[in-house]
């Protein structure tokens, strides 16, 4: 079957299967570094290093690949629905640029259910062309994160520990980072992660000739990643944090990216409503989880024990300093209305 | 000149002050007589007015039909026109360091993270509600739901599908936008429990779009020359007045020599000057650029983002009209979209080159960047794309795009 490179796991990956390609995601399909490049598609460096290397993964596989492989883009975010359009301007007719809504409201899963068809036509036509379009498509052809090229938990997450929240992640080694450290995964909010993509793995293998519409509604209800509505988002992320009794959070956000960069913001908030310390990591694709992003979590995780060991775990709770452990700076970037005094909230770091 | 701290206090003292400072802006426009200084005027009195204890205060994306505002008196709080204000007056450094302390990357687009520095300090208003809109960036709408989240109030989003690349959005899709942009304007009347008069914003609307649209046409003619950099400030300024008096009578000022003899071009002593055409935002209070231009024989003589409003609406019917300006936006849709316009524009206009102004943290002008040059460069228009941040003065990246833009004039 020919391979259809995704984006996003947003992109109903049994559609794909059903439709006769091989839903491969392109984030494991990364070119060396040193591979040289047209000019042209060289996007501009303030671009998020997701895109950045998927536009170069894509040009490489494109290259390299026979004609009837295909990319399947998920336009969520303002980068990436140009990382379509560049793509597209040279690859007509192998690229597809899926646009997906911000929210799961009724308008919305109706406008993505047409961009559903939108594709079914779309992968139809070129799946004629191709010698085993009839190949029958199973769920273990999706279902298996070696498979996708999808990043997995290395171990189950355990309650109580740290929670990290992300964009986009390469791979496992932050959470190695973390096991490494002494310290255990309460969760993980990931578009890479399989919280994100076992769900949807099989979403749409079963969906032809049915309408498409129940397809949108379940991907629209599975979705609730940074590029989401606001709204929706903090009450998943609320419920998240809740369910895995999570200690402290790590946001691990892309730079250059406007969706993570509200969202930290949004969990930085979630956390200090918790009592939670948090930190926020500012992270590149493929994700480097050693050299400086190590001693800062290391740090961060140094400074909790050192708070849980030497002052107490209720010392924040204490009258002892009368409230004069709020710093001017808390005061100034106090995001409440004038006259309320933030409450004590946890170190940000950056 | 009183600073903008003491102009959008709450006090008595305040209101005094804001009262004496419109006087003088006033003054100023009834002497020059033209339609940029009255916009300003007029711009700066409706802003004023949202800091008043119990205003209303609309956060909306510039894109946004603020005409369905206009029709319950409402005026708009646009986040980008908010901090390029703030940006050029004596809260400058205030709003800066706000910024600076504030946890929000740096790299987001600088118009965001300064609306939202002023609005958590107190220097905008704090939103009554969030309107936005699909177009043109998903930056702005993180801002708009986030601070609706924070403040406890309404968010909306027209959901505008991508245009085609070649013609129009199909009447469904427009249908379907009309009927967004009916349903919001019934919400904002319950909302705020006041009458609307669409049908009066929608007629002062085409006064102003009549007028403006009228201008526009005769630049593209080539029977009118206006100076591209000063007229991006009429629109700009002109999203906060569309579908008020004051706006209809302030663009129609631009039908008279005197009204808009503020925004001629340079005079060239003789020389045919190379004619530019200016492609996304500005820098608002960087001049070293315009003045480089002049110094080398070249100006701004068209600028993409001026196309705004030019077709009228039907009074009776105003939902498909106002539906069709987004879902046709120029600056809307794909990049291969964006580059077909522009270079027809620069065909029509004859003119010498195109400038990309790769405004700071945004997505959306700077991904759809190397198509737009691919096609340019394809046409054999000259093409610079300059770094910069629209809200700086100088500033690490200034010498570099000073250099280009140099090297730029000089080939042509
Ligand atoms: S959401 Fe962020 S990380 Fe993901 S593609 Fe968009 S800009 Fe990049
Ligand atoms: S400059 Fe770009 S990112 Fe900023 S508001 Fe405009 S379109 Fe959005």
């Amino acid at each position: 079957m020919p391979n259809a490179y995704y984006t996003c796991h947003l992109v109903p990956l049994g559609l794909l299967s059903t439709l006769g390609f091989t839903p491969k995601w392109l984030g494991a399909r990364l070119p060396h570094q040193t591979t040289p490049r047209r000019d042209a598609t060289t996007v501009h460096p303030t671009t998020c290093p997701y895109v950045t290397r998927l536009v170069a993964a894509a040009e490489a596989l494109l290259e390299e690949r026979p004609p009837d492989d295909v990319l399947v883009i998920a336009g969520g975010c303002d980068a990436m629905r140009r990382m379509g359009d560049l793509l597209a301007a040279y690859h007509p007719e192998r690229t597809f640029v899926l646009a997906v809504p911000r929210a799961s409201t009724e308008h919305d899963v109706r406008a993505f259910a047409a961009e559903l068809v939108r594709l079914e036509q779309w992968l139809k036509e070129r799946a004629v062309q191709t010698a085993d379009a009839a190949a029958t498509p199973t769920a273990s052809a999706t279902t298996g994160a070696a498979a996708l090229g999808a990043p997995d938990y290395p171990s189950a997450p355990e309650p109580g520990g740290v929670f990290v929240v992300g964009g986009p992640m390469s791979d496992d080694s932050l959470l190695e980072l973390l096991s490494t450290l002494g310290a255990k995964v309460a969760g993980l909010e990931s578009c890479t992660f399989p919280d994100r993509w076992q769900p949807l793995a099989t979403a749409g293998l079963d969906a032809l000739p049915s309408d498409l519409s129940a397809l949108a509604g379940q991907v629209l209800q599975l979705a609730i990643c940074p590029r989401f509505s606001t709204t929706l988002r903090k009450a998943h992320l609320a419920r998240r944090l809740e369910q895995t009794k999570a200690s402290c959070v790590i946001y691990a956000r892309q730079s250059f990216c406007d969706p993570g960069a509200y969202d930290a913001l949004l969990v930085a908030e979630l956390a200090a409503e918790r009592g939670l310390p948090f930190l926020e990591l500012e992270v590149g694709f493929p994700l480097e989880a050693s050299g400086p992003l190590r001693t800062r979590v290391e740090a961060f995780l140094e400074a909790q024990l050192l708070d849980e060991d030497i002052l107490g775990g209720d010392f924040l709770d204490d009258d002892l300093l009368g409230g004069d452990e709020l710093l001017a700076g808390d005061l100034l970037t106090s995001q409440r209305e004038p006259g309320h005094l933030p409450e004590p909230g946890p170190a940000r770091s950056e | 000149m009183p600073g903008m701290a003491e102009l959008t206090g709450d006090s008595l003292s305040a209101s005094l002050v804001r009262a004496a400072f419109l006087a003088q802006t006033r003054w100023k426009a009834l002497h020059t007589r033209t339609a940029r200084a009255y916009l300003q005027y007029h711009a700066l009195a409706a802003s004023l007015e949202l800091f008043k204890a119990g205003s209303v205060v609309p956060w909306v994306s510039y894109l946004f039909p603020t005409e369905i505002l206009t029709s319950h008196g409402l005026t708009p709080m646009i986040p980008e026109v908010g901090s390029a204000t703030l940006t050029g007056s004596d809260l400058r450094e205030a709003v800066e360091n706000a910024a600076a302390r504030m946890s929000l990357a740096r790299d987001v687009c600088s118009y965001h993270r300064t609306a939202l520095a002023a609005v958590e300090n107190g220097m905008l208003p704090a939103p009554t509600m969030c309107l936005g809109t699909t177009p043109l960036c998903l930056g702005k709408e993180c801002l708009l739901e986030m601070l609706a989240t924070r403040y406890g109030v309404p968010f909306r989003e027209i959901r505008v599908p991508l245009p085609p690349d070649e013609g129009e959005a199909p009447p469904a899709v427009v249908a379907e936008v009309a009927e967004q942009i009916r349903e919001l304007h019934e919400d904002i009347g319950r909302w705020t429990g006041r009458r609307p008069d669409l049908r009066r914003a929608v007629l002062l609307s085409n006064r102003a779009a009549k007028a403006w649209g009228d201008l526009m046409a005769e630049r593209l003619a080539g029977r009118l020359e206006l100076n591209g950099r000063k007229t991006f400030a009429i629109v700009f300024l002109g999203q906060l007045l569309w579908g008020t008096e004051a706006g209809a009578k302030d663009f129609e000022r631009l039908l008279t020599e005197r009204g808009r003899s503020d925004l001629v071009p340079p005079a060239f002593d003789g020389r045919r000057p190379k004619r530019l055409l200016w492609l996304h935002t500005v820098p608002h209070h960087d001049h070293a650029f315009f003045e480089l231009m002049e110094k080398q024989g070249a100006y701004v003589v068209f600028e993409e983002m001026g196309q705004m409003h030019q077709e009228l609406i039907d009074p009776d019917d105003p939902w498909p009209g106002l539906a069709r300006r987004l879902t046709d936006h120029t600056l809307w849709g794909t990049s291969a979209r964006r580059a077909r316009l522009n270079i027809a524009l620069a065909k029509k206009l004859r003119a010498d080159g195109a400038i990309h102004f790769n405004h700071w943290g945004c997505r959306h002008g700077l991904g759809s960047l190397p198509v737009v040059r691919a096609a340019f460069i394809e046409a054999g228009i000259p093409f610079l794309a300059i770094d910069g941040d629209a809200l700086a003065r100088g500033g690490p990246n200034q010498e570099k795009a000073l250099q280009q833009l140099e090297s730029f004039l000089e080939l042509l």
